[in-house]
């Protein structure tokens, strides 16, 4: 199970968090077009590589938080998990 | 063959001569000994055949005596595929053979290998398609081919536990490379979990005729003793998974039927040996023709003599220590074949008792015991599962890790060759290493806590590996004869196979293996991965390491459902006042985790005693966030459509929630308890959540905003009073508040003593239309306050309603169900709603889609009436255009109004069909079409609001 | 389309009972089962993707259009995503008329499919049951049941007595915690063998003259005209794509992978509303058959099938973090383990053989992304979520006609691109939960 570096809580198992999804900004809703908002709404970057996203550590602190993840290898860049590939590998 | 328990026993032997075993075997009586497997005791009591191949039905017998032997799977009472060669004797046992028809010695089915030529690999995606009408009955018959066992639909989900443990270092196999290892780490100062496949510690060296190696063990079993490692035998490290992440199987534990166990381990150290891998020639499946390492097992540790004259193919020393230990009990070796000498066994035949050895080159050699050792597989399942991509070696005939990652570490066979002594060095190396790299990931992993006690010191070097690497000896590659043979005894795939797969096209390892499925049975490749391999190499003409290797998936080893699943825990709630309500005749509905009370026995006279006298309804579940801050409204603002700058303290109003695509989320009430004091509700289903996505808002938009959340749903039990006379009851208990109507007005709270209770709040909002009052009391007294109201209200004729009376009187009163009435894709504008909808405010949750919504066509929630007055379309019924199959909308709800005496509904529609007086087509579940008019307002019954304001 | 040579077909060797027994009596061997090619510099047509989808679109430009100068490329085998990964169930018991229209063409093709192609796909037409534990799944039982009726798909819910007549396995009693309160019975749903269809569809491909090549990677999709960088994206136009073997012009290509969909449409400037998360799947031991039809939870997230061979095959949900990696996961099999025996109790002797994960992608109103995109000559096929296989027949003869005809088909055009556009988005979404 994937540790997921909680900054309060410390690395936890993401069972015991809820997953956010992919960071993005909201855009000002005074202005955004229909094709500006449904792009925050429904198109997303989707990379095999680092993304930036959002988890809740619901059974923990209850913040959310913003970390970035190697969606390819389930790294966690800064800080790294302990151990596992690179980690080890540093 | 003839085997028969040995005369006196052997040094290295597990079963207790004095101690029989009675079981049964077929339904006959049989013996053996403790200690004994099952497989040891049928061997030693001349049993030969133990199985029938999956698809020709071939007499199986004894092949590697473990848990690996794919033909020792047996039925034991209603436990299915329990494998013989490793599950211990236990009496009163009821054993028998799987895959047999009619029965293990007179199988009909063996006629299908008459027919073997015919029915070559996937055979069955050329045929049975004419005619197509006769598929299902060929299907039918396919399907009595499955093998395995049977399940007794009388099966209970026993008593499983689970355990979580968090060591330092894992080793994985306890041979002595193992054992070395985990006393290394031990000693070195890490906690140390070592888990051992088989029954007991030692590896070969229980099963070695040496007295040397004896020695070694009782050394290493002293050593083990002595230390602090935890041992687990009987055990399998089943799976590894992400920052090492692992699952033990312990299947012999005094309680539980089979327990998995997780465990976060800071290092893995995998040292599970090797296992012996068959040679494929003609007839490699006959009973009579076994590994080494199973006559060796037979002999050492269960004193059973394997058969009377033997011929043994040796391509390593293990064959040779196989000859030896023959020799050594009596059995004639008739010949030893040297693999090394380039020699080969070309064939087994023979009568069903004999095997008559045929040698490369057609001499034939009569036996009745043919011992094969062959080479070996490398199991590196762990690896795989790690990440490692483990690389071919053709000098040693196996497979290797290639670079797994930091926190696992690989010792003996796995990593290579060498004397004891060296294989022992190098593995307590290895458990040094595992030792110091788990210091460094625990002062990681303590560092990473920042609230938890500091890291103290400096973060320990990564401890780099600086092992001398084990050597390989030089092994021959000995894959297939100059025959074809068996590859995949689980599924009855031959070299034959494979090579017409291949040569068809299917010459991809991954496409041969799931055109012909082998590797997929139930041994899932541990004794015919490599094998297949070759095969096809074979049939490409390119190397094994060319061709590469199938997947090893997790399992390892097989897991138990009920071992996985453990003890249930599926929690429900239920409210404090719940003792009350199973006293009083409730029928409850589970609604997501709450058992909720749905009727007391009459749901249409709760409903008439409510609009006439006074009833009570149990609605804890509601969802309730206490709000505290100077930034409420704010937030209020952001959150609902509707505007809640001006929201005076004692007042109440209610509120819908969209989400950011405009799509109708949640909806209730929110109350001002005092300046920076709020109450906020949700829907039951909602409450959790509303609550993660308020908190989202709060941190990651508006982190600025001074707002703190509690979620006190289960803090307060939620009781509200309704009826004409709940005015009476409730002033009848209350203290410290004024109910009159010109003191507490519909749409405000209070707090209040309620039935003595300090700290109840009540606020007057009407969901059924009825003058009401919903108090929230401190959920330790609910049981009181029901019990208070109910005592008082008695001459008032007050009695509990449930959720189905609710329901009907929500329903009367025409408000929608977020959920029910809504769905995935409901709009805000389309409740009806759209007055609360303010474009005007700056921003809230969905208002871009809600300005835009405005321009959109989109379906309506409207009253309906059936014109009918006594027909009740059932919920999910079709709106359709006449007489046509298009569907214009759907009933969402539906119930027959006990207020009203007729059906009532709301619904679903296109916006052409939303006026009042429109008349609809309802297509009921029964196909019959009806007449139905669209209602000037949601609510069939006061539309005005007269009662609830009153 | 223009150039288009329809070739001469080679005729197939038939797959039949007596040309098993000639070939077995002759000791003949039967011929590969498509040809192994040179990747060509130019092609009419390139497939991205060599699963179910993509070879049924090959298959059907073929067949149907008479298009057969296509190259399906596949980075791995053919078959080796989803298409190998699923668990093969087959149904038409959708919500919305446009998806009951949809899958149910898809079950016709499914139902012709084993002469259509000469090949046995084991079509198991065993029925389904999506079992309902609340009032609330039970409302949204009959209301998939009322809409299929009307679409003339047979549907209808039924009670515990009927459930425990068609699966006595299954623990009908009132269980304390997930009740089996009804269940929507399908009894034209079912299993196929996955990977049959994949090699039928790439049998009969190769045999009207597509090329199909594996290990062959594609690295870029070329565009011009295009404003983004390199004349990609909106207004451009598809002239080529790259792969590991060597470069390939062609004007039209089709996105046939899951999983890999949002990278592949990247390349050629195309922005996808998808997110790619692992679906896992398991199967146990065999034993006797037990289990004769599908069974489906949708509140407990399983579902579950017994092979011919004995297996019992089970499916989830797809895991909730986004990800490439396909390891596979101990939580998803202890609350796998732990739904199932919510179920059917009896199962708990059995042991977990295997367990694995394939990719999928997933949009916002699990429905797909079909047609074309604002890329001319680039068209989609993506989206699949976890339901692509029950759709690959009728998908890859939309797409085949999308391509043939230069128009959205009326059948698919629900699943347009541009609906993210407009936030008019499909109604499977109206359903709380997805079934498979």
């Amino acid at each position: 199970m994937l540790l997921v570096p909680c900054p309060n809580c410390g690395p936890r198992n993401w069972s015991d968090l809820r997953y956010g999804g992919e960071s993005h900004a909201r855009p000002d809703p005074a202005t955004a077009t229909p094709l500006q908002w449904r792009g925050y709404l429904y198109l997303r970057d989707n990379p095999a590589g680092w993304l930036r996203e959002n988890w809740y550590c619901r059974s923990g602190c209850r913040r959310w938080f913003t970390v970035e993840r190697n969606t390819a290898t389930n790294e966690f860049r800064d800080p790294p998990m302990p151990g596992d590939k690179r980690g080890a590998k540093a | 063959m003839t085997m028969s328990r040995l005369g006196t026993a052997r040094p290295t032997e597990v079963v207790d001569r004095s101690s029989k075993v009675r079981f049964r075997w077929n339904g006959k009586r049989f013996s053996g000994f403790e200690g004994d497997t099952i497989a040891s005791a049928l061997a030693a009591a001349g049993e030969h055949v133990f199985s029938r191949s999956m698809k020709y039905h071939r007499p199986r017998g004894i092949l590697t005596a473990d848990y690996w032997d794919p033909n020792l799977m047996v039925q034991v009472g209603d436990d299915p595929n329990v494998r013989a060669g490793h599950r211990l004797l236990e009496a009163g046992m009821d054993v028998r053979a799987q895959n047999v028809w009619p029965s293990l010695h007179r199988d009909i089915k063996a006629l299908n290998g008459l027919v073997g030529r015919f029915l070559t690999a996937g055979f069955y995606y050329k045929t049975f398609m004419r005619p197509a009408w006769l598929w299902p009955t060929y299907e039918r018959v396919l399907a009595t081919f499955a093998p395995g066992g049977r399940i007794d639909p009388d099966t209970p989900h026993r008593y499983h536990d689970k355990r979580y443990t968090h060591p330092d270092v894992v080793v994985a196999g306890a041979g002595p490379a193992g054992i070395e290892a985990a006393l290394a780490a031990s000693a070195a100062g890490a906690r140390v979990l070592l888990v051992e496949h088989e029954h007991a510690v030692g590896g070969h060296l229980r099963y070695s005729s040496s007295a040397s190696a004896r020695a070694a063990l009782a050394e290493l079993r002293a050593a083990l003793d002595a230390s602090d490692v935890e041992v687990l035998t009987d055990s399998t490290v089943t799976g590894r998974y992400e920052d090492n992440w692992l699952a033990i199987v312990q299947r012999s534990h005094p309680i539980a039927v089979e327990r998995l166990i997780k465990a976060r381990a800071k290092m893995l150290v995998v040292a599970p040996g090797l296992i012996e891998r068959p040679y494929v020639f003609a007839g490699n499946d006959r009973p009579g023709v076994i590994t080494s390492g199973a006559a060796r097992r037979l002999i050492n540790l269960w004193g059973v003599r394997p058969g009377e004259r033997a011929v043994v193919f040796a391509a390593n020393s293990a064959g040779d220590a196989a000859a030896a230990d023959l020799d050594r009990v009596g059995v004639e070796v008739a010949a030893v074949i040297d693999g090394r000498d380039h020699r080969r066994v070309s064939a087994a035949q023979g009568s069903p008792k004999a095997v008559e050895a045929v040698l490369a080159g057609g001499s034939r050699i009569e036996a009745d015991l043919l011992v094969v050792a062959a080479g070996w597989t490398a199991p590196t399942s762990l690896l795989n599962m790690a990440g490692d991509r483990p690389v071919y070696d053709p000098a040693a005939a196996r497979f290797f890790a290639s670079d797994p990652p930091g926190n696992v570490l690989v010792a003996g066979g796995l990593a290579g060759d060498g004397s004891l002594d060296e294989l022992r060095a190098h593995a307590a190396a290895t458990g040094r290493l595992a030792a110091q790299r788990a210091a460094a990931v625990a002062h990681r992993l303590q560092a990473r806590t920042a609230r938890a006690r500091p890291a103290e010191g400096a973060e320990p070097a990564w401890a780099p590996d600086e092992r001398t690497p084990l050597d390989r000896d030089p092994h021959p590659e000995l894959y297939r004869s100059d025959t074809h043979g068996m590859v995949d005894f689980s599924e009855d795939v031959g070299s034959k196979d494979l090579v017409a797969a291949a040569r068809e096209g299917y010459d991809s390892v991954e496409l041969a293996k799931r055109y012909t499925t082998a590797t997929m049975g139930p041994s899932q490749g541990k004794l015919e991965t490599v094998n297949t391999v070759a095969a096809i190499a074979e049939a490409r003409g390119e190397t094994i390491a060319e061709v590469g290797t199938t997947v090893w998936r997790p399992p390892f080893a097989p897991i138990t459902l009920g071992a996985l699943a453990g003890r249930v825990f599926e929690p429900v709630r239920v409210s404090s006042i719940q003792p009350w309500h199973e006293a009083n005749g409730v029928t409850t509905i589970l609604a997501g985790q709450w058992v909720r009370p749905d009727h007391y026995g009459d749901p249409a006279a709760e409903v008439r005693n409510v609009r006439t006298n006074v009833g009570l309804i149990d609605v804890t579940p509601l969802g309730k966030l206490d709000l505290r801050g100077p930034d409420i409204p704010k937030l209020l603002n952001l959150l609902y459509t509707n505007k809640w700058s001006k929201l005076a303290v004692g007042k109440v109003r209610y509120g819908m929630m969209c989400a950011e695509d405009g799509v109708v989320l949640d909806d209730g009430v929110t109350g001002r308890l005092g300046p920076d004091h709020y109450l906020m509700t949700t829907t039951s289903s909602g409450a959790g959540a509303i609550w993660e996505w308020v908190e989202n808002w709060l941190q990651t938009e508006r982190p600025d905003w001074k707002v703190h959340v509690t979620p006190v749903t289960t803090a307060y039990v939620s009781i509200n009073v309704a009826g004409p006379k709940a005015r009476e009851l409730v002033g009848r208990v209350s203290e410290g508040v004024d109910v009159s109507p010109e003191a507490f007005a519909y749409m405000e709270v209070r707090t209040a003593t309620v039935a003595g209770v300090d700290g109840c709040f009540m606020w007057r909002i009407g969901f059924t239309g009825e003058l009401s009052f919903e108090i929230h009391a401190p959920a330790g007294h609910g049981l009181h306050v029901w019990e208070a109201l109910m005592a008082a209200g008695k001459d008032l004729g007050v009695g509990p309603f449930g959720l189905e009376a609710q329901r009907i009187m929500r329903l009367e009163k025409g408000h929608f169900i977020v959920g029910q009435d809504t769905d995935g894709l409901t709009l805000g504008p389309s409740t009806g709603l759209s007055p609360l909808i303010k474009l005007d405010k700056d921003d809230f949750a969905g208002k871009p889609e809600l300005a835009w919504a405005t321009e959109r066509r989109l379906p309506v929630i409207v009253a309906i009436q059936p014109d009918d007055a006594g027909v009740v379309p059932a919920e999910a019924s079709q709106i359709v255009r006449g007489e046509t199959n298009e569907i214009l909308g759907r009933i969402t709800s539906s119930r027959l109004s006990p207020t009203l005496g007729r059906s009532i509904c709301l619904g679903q529609v296109e916006p052409e069909l939303a006026a009042g007086g429109t008349k609809l087509t309802v297509l009921l579940t029964s196909g019959e079409r009806i007449s139905a008019t669209v209602m000037d307002h949601h609510a069939h019954f006061d539309p005005a609001g007269e009662r609830l304001r009153g | 389309m223009t150039g288009i040579v329809r070739r001469l077909r080679r005729r197939p060797p038939r797959y039949s009972a007596a040309a098993l027994v000639w070939r077995g009596m002759r000791g003949d061997h039967w011929p590969r089962i498509w040809r192994d090619t040179e990747l060509k510099r130019s092609y009419d047509a390139v497939v991205i993707g060599g699963g179910v989808h993509g070879l049924a679109t090959a298959y059907y430009l073929a067949r149907n259009h008479g298009i057969t100068d296509v190259a399906v490329l596949d980075k791995a085998y053919l078959g080796s995503g989803a298409s190998g990964r699923n668990t093969a169930i087959v149904r038409a018991n959708y919500l919305t008329p446009e998806g009951v229209a949809f899958y149910d063409r898809s079950l016709q093709l499914y139902n012709s499919m084993a002469l259509d192609l000469n090949i046995n796909v084991m079509m198991s037409e065993r029925g389904h049951l999506t079992l309902a534990h609340s009032d609330s799944s039970l409302r949204t039982m009959h209301w998939r049941a009322e809409v299929n009726k009307l679409q003339g798909v047979n549907s209808s819910v039924i009670g515990p007595d009927e459930i425990s007549e068609i699966a006595p396995s299954l623990d009908t009693s009132s269980h304390p915690r997930y009740p089996i309160l009804g269940a929507l019975h399908h009894p034209p749903g079912g299993i196929v063998r996955h990977d049959a269809v994949v090699w039928g569809y790439a049998r009969a491909a190769d045999h009207m003259g597509v090329e199909l090549h594996q290990k062959t990677e594609v690295l870029d999709i070329v565009c011009e005209g295009g404003e983004g960088s390199n004349g990609k994206g909106a207004g451009g136009r598809v002239v080529g794509v790259r792969t590991n073997r060597g470069d390939i012009s062609t004007p039209i290509v089709v996105n046939c992978t899951a999983g890999w969909a949002g990278l592949i449409s990247a390349m050629a400037g195309v922005r996808l509303p998808i997110t790619t998360h692992p679906l896992q799947a398991a199967v146990t031991e065999p034993v006797k058959v037990f289990l004769p039809t599908v069974v489906v939870s949708g509140s407990l997230h399983v579902y579950i099938s017994q092979t011919d061979r004995g297996e019992l095959v089970f499916g989830a949900a797809v895991d909730p973090v986004a990800t490439y990696s396909i390891r596979g996961s101990l939580e998803f099999t202890e609350e796998l383990a732990g739904h199932v025996l919510e179920l059917m109790p009896s199962v708990s002797r059995m042991r977990l053989l295997r367990q694995w994960a394939g990719l999928c992608d997933m949009t916002p109103d699990y429905s797909p992304v079909m047609g074309f995109t604002p890329v001319d000559g680039f068209l989609v096929d993506v989206g699949w979520g976890t339901y692509g296989f029950k759709a690959a027949p009728v998908s890859g003869e939309q797409m085949a006609e999308a391509v043939a005809t230069g128009r959205t088909p009326e059948l698919i055009s629900p699943f347009a691109l541009s609906r993210f556009d407009t936030g008019e988005l499909v109604g499977e979404k109206g359903a709380a939960s997805v079934g498979h």
